[in-house]
């Protein structure tokens, strides 16, 4: 009410038509911003498309293939009756274990010391540092690296040890980063009525800092498991190509496997029948199903902290 | 008087069991130092079967091998001899100095002398190597129980040696190390990539290298304007495409949709930022391809710029989504609620108040999408047909990436040198892309707290 009629007045002073104006005025930017709203609209609409596009496809057509044979036989480029993807698994399966193996202990180590030990100095700042860039630098540049330090200077061959070594870097930010959030996360008064009681710093971290942050931790170390998963450049060089079956754990880490996701790069570029098609569809299909699965792990985790 | 009594009980308590933890540490300690004496490794060559002790890898020249074809010595490598020595004599050191009452000495010995069956762990595969030089294809190496005793051994004489010095250091002392690590990583990359890169640009040429046209590793000619163009035009393609939608899908998230629409699309965004870029190629190479070659017959087989840029967008959306989402959600309401009071429209508030204040930050998410579309590569491999093209829109065209990707595995001598010099041209991107990102991700905190 007050707005109006005070823009009245002031119309009235100047002399010009308030109605028409107005009303024109309010007609433009109404279209405008149905204009725009549509345009919100289309984006999120393609955005989802895609996604159910690409999913839809990929489980559609894979699906279908997935069998136990599949799933428990070995593979064979030459065979049509062995299609199956058993090494591959046993290869993913190590190359996660041991990677984080490696990686867990590091990256949650550091995340304790960033968080509960260190004085926000000048050390820190270089470990943050350092973290942000090996998250940034892309993994063909860390296959390159593992390459030719693990399988050339160490003479490791390309071996899933190498791969696991590789990985292992890779995945060493994502650690560090989310432990460091889930820690900082715990309340002060925590630690602060833990320590009154008599405790020491390392009690305090193991019996009270821990404990709470570990749904943290626990995502931490799955979206690891879900990069690793997911990688295929930083391995084609180090853990390699080759599909045979595994005979012994030493013997398997010692030489060279394809992870799923190379295997699906190296059977989608040599598929020249639909048989071979039908294979790498299944074996994307398993590692949607694979992702999606450790993806809602990771979010039921991280619901759980924050009611915690 | 009874307090003190109590107190003096404790103490005592606390030093029987430090003497305790002293001598199991220096009964293990002298465990180790006996297995080097006891079977360590066993090589297989063919049906032949070597066990070797730890003084047998110490003195002996090598292995004999002989067959039909071949009779050769296998020499041991350095590295195994220096190893298995070190572990001896460190374990050795680590009783001695448990004994002397050093605990903090004695945990980094026997952390030391832990650590060397990784090391002969690491370097049997030379003795492989060379086995697999000589035509003999099928050797194994087999650990026995020595190699894992020495391993656990001496982590736990570590702990137990450090732990008579009270937990705290112990703790301290893990972690700090620890933290280390990750320096030490980035920093062997950093100047491994440097230095494994520029003897390649000594030699072919700073200016030929960057500059030069032509890439044709076997006629010597090393020059990669168009990698370099085919990666720039790809990721400017993918952020023309894919940032407008991502910015616009994450505004229709936080200031449109209804909080339970929001949290059921929310996920399913996550969901494509953890899709393998594998499974991107691979869509890309069956449905984007055909398709642009069926949308320009005959111009085109349909591997091109164009399916890279639309499959780097696809990938590049959630990364931007995810951060201006945050970006938005943070932009406090009272902004909204002075705009709205001042009579302008929802979606004119959000154009003009909501994504300006949020500008710095959706920067930031940009500058990340830029870094994952020059960085990917098997999304890129499996739809660019990687010929290295100067970039045309519907041309065959190789990135940096691809073209470490592709020549890797068999390249040798200034040809794999240059490849190391890509992947210092690479690095260079994503540092420049990386410090940027730094510094407007700070200046947007600076406005966030204002």
């Amino acid at each position: 009410m007050f707005d109006n009629t005070s823009v009245v007045s002031v119309d009235k002073n100047q002399n010009i038509q308030p109605k028409k104006h107005q009303s024109l005025y309010q007609k433009k930017k109404h279209t405008f911003d149905i204009v725009l709203r549509i345009i919100i609209y289309t984006a999120t609409a393609v955005t989802l498309i895609t996604l159910v596009g690409i999913i839809g496809y990929i489980l559609w057509n894979g699906i279908p293939h997935i069998t136990w044979s599949f799933l428990s036989s070995p593979y064979s480029e030459t065979r049509d009756s062995m299609k199956g993807i058993l090494p591959m698994i046993i290869n993913t399966l190590y190359i996660v274990v041991i990677t984080l193996l490696i990686s867990a202990p590091i990256g949650i180590s550091s995340a304790i010391y960033l968080t509960q030990y260190a004085k926000q100095g000048k050390l820190v700042r270089v470990i943050r540092f350092t973290t942000e860039v090996l998250s940034g630098i892309p993994s063909i540049l860390f296959g390159l690296f593992g390459y030719t330090v693990f399988c050339i200077l160490f003479r490791l061959q390309t071996s899933i040890l190498a791969g696991c070594l590789t990985m292992a870097l890779c995945v060493l930010p994502t650690i560090i980063r989310t432990t460091e959030e889930s820690l900082l996360a715990v309340p002060g008064s925590y630690k602060e009525g833990a320590m009154a009681l008599g405790a020491g710093k390392f009690r305090v971290i193991i019996g009270i800092v821990l404990p709470c942050a570990m749904p943290g931790v626990l995502t931490a170390v799955i979206l690891a498991m879900g990069r690793i998963v997911g990688e295929s450049a930083a391995l084609l060089f180090t853990s390699g190509l080759s599909y045979n079956m595994p005979n012994g754990f030493f013997s398997q880490i010692m030489s060279s496997g394809r992870t799923l996701t190379l295997h699906l790069y190296q059977t989608a570029r040599e598929a020249a029948s639909p048989n071979a098609l039908n294979v790498a569809f299944a074996t994307a299909s398993v590692l949607l199903i694979l992702i999606f699965v450790l993806n809602r792990l990771a979010s039921l985790l991280s619901k759980i902290l924050k009611k915690g | 008087m009874g307090i003190l009594m109590n107190n003096l009980s404790t103490q005592q308590r606390l030093k029987k069991i430090n003497w305790i933890k002293r001598i199991v540490a220096m009964i293990f300690g002298v465990g180790s130092v006996a297995m080097f004496f006891l079977p360590y490794v066993q090589f297989i060559f063919q049906d032949t079967r070597y066990v070797t002790t730890g003084l047998d890898l110490l003195i002996a020249s090598g292995f004999r091998v002989e067959t039909e074809a071949v009779s050769a010595l296998v020499g041991i490598p350095v590295l195994i001899r220096i190893s298995v020595i070190t572990g001896a004599v460190f374990a050795l050191s680590g009783v001695a100095l448990v004994f002397f009452q050093r605990p903090v000495l004695a945990g980094v010995s026997f952390m030391i002398s832990s650590f060397t069956p990784l090391l002969v762990l690491i370097s049997t595969s030379g003795i492989q190597t060379d086995v697999i030089a000589l035509n003999i294809s099928n050797v194994k190496v087999g650990y026995m129980v020595p190699f894992v005793y020495v391993l656990i051994s001496g982590l736990v004489c570590a702990v137990l040696s450090l732990s008579t010095q009270g937990t705290e250091k112990l703790a301290k002392a893990v972690f700090l190390t620890f933290s280390c690590v990750s320096i030490a990583a980035v920093l062997t990359i950093t100047v491994y990539i440097f230095s494994a890169g520029i003897p390649a640009m000594a030699q072919i040429g700073v200016f030929r290298f960057l500059f030069g046209a032509e890439w044709n590793a076997s006629s010597g000619q090393f020059g990669i304007l168009a990698l370099i163009l085919a990666s720039i035009c790809g990721t400017v393609g993918a952020i023309i495409i894919g940032v407008p939608i991502g910015i616009l899908t994450a505004v229709f998230l936080t200031e449109i949709a209804k909080p339970r629409v929001a949290k059921m699309i929310h996920p399913a965004i996550e969901l494509l930022a953890g899709i393998p870029s594998v499974v991107y190629g691979f869509f890309g190479m069956l449905v984007i391809v055909p398709a642009i070659r069926s949308v320009f017959p005959g111009q085109t087989i349909g591997d091109s710029l164009l399916a890279a840029i639309i499959i780097l967008a696809i990938m590049v959306i959630p990364t931007i989504v995810n951060v201006t989402e945050n970006a938005l959600r943070a932009v406090p309401n009272s902004y909204r609620e002075a705009s709205l009071g001042l009579g302008a429209t929802p979606v004119r508030t959000i154009f003009k108040v909501t994504i300006p204040a949020a500008r710095s930050s959706i920067l930031s998410g940009v500058i990340l999408g830029v870094g994952r579309a020059i960085g990917e590569t098997m999304a890129v491999i499996m739809v660019a047909g990687n010929v290295a093209n100067m970039p045309t829109l519907l041309g065959t065209t190789r990135f940096l990436t691809t073209g470490i990707a592709m020549e890797m595995s068999y390249a040798s001598g200034l040809h794999r040198q240059a490849l190391f010099a890509i992947g210092l041209v690479l690095f260079i991107f994503i540092m420049i892309v990386n410090i940027s990102f730094t510094l407007i991700s700070r200046k947007g905190a600076k406005v966030n707290v204002r």
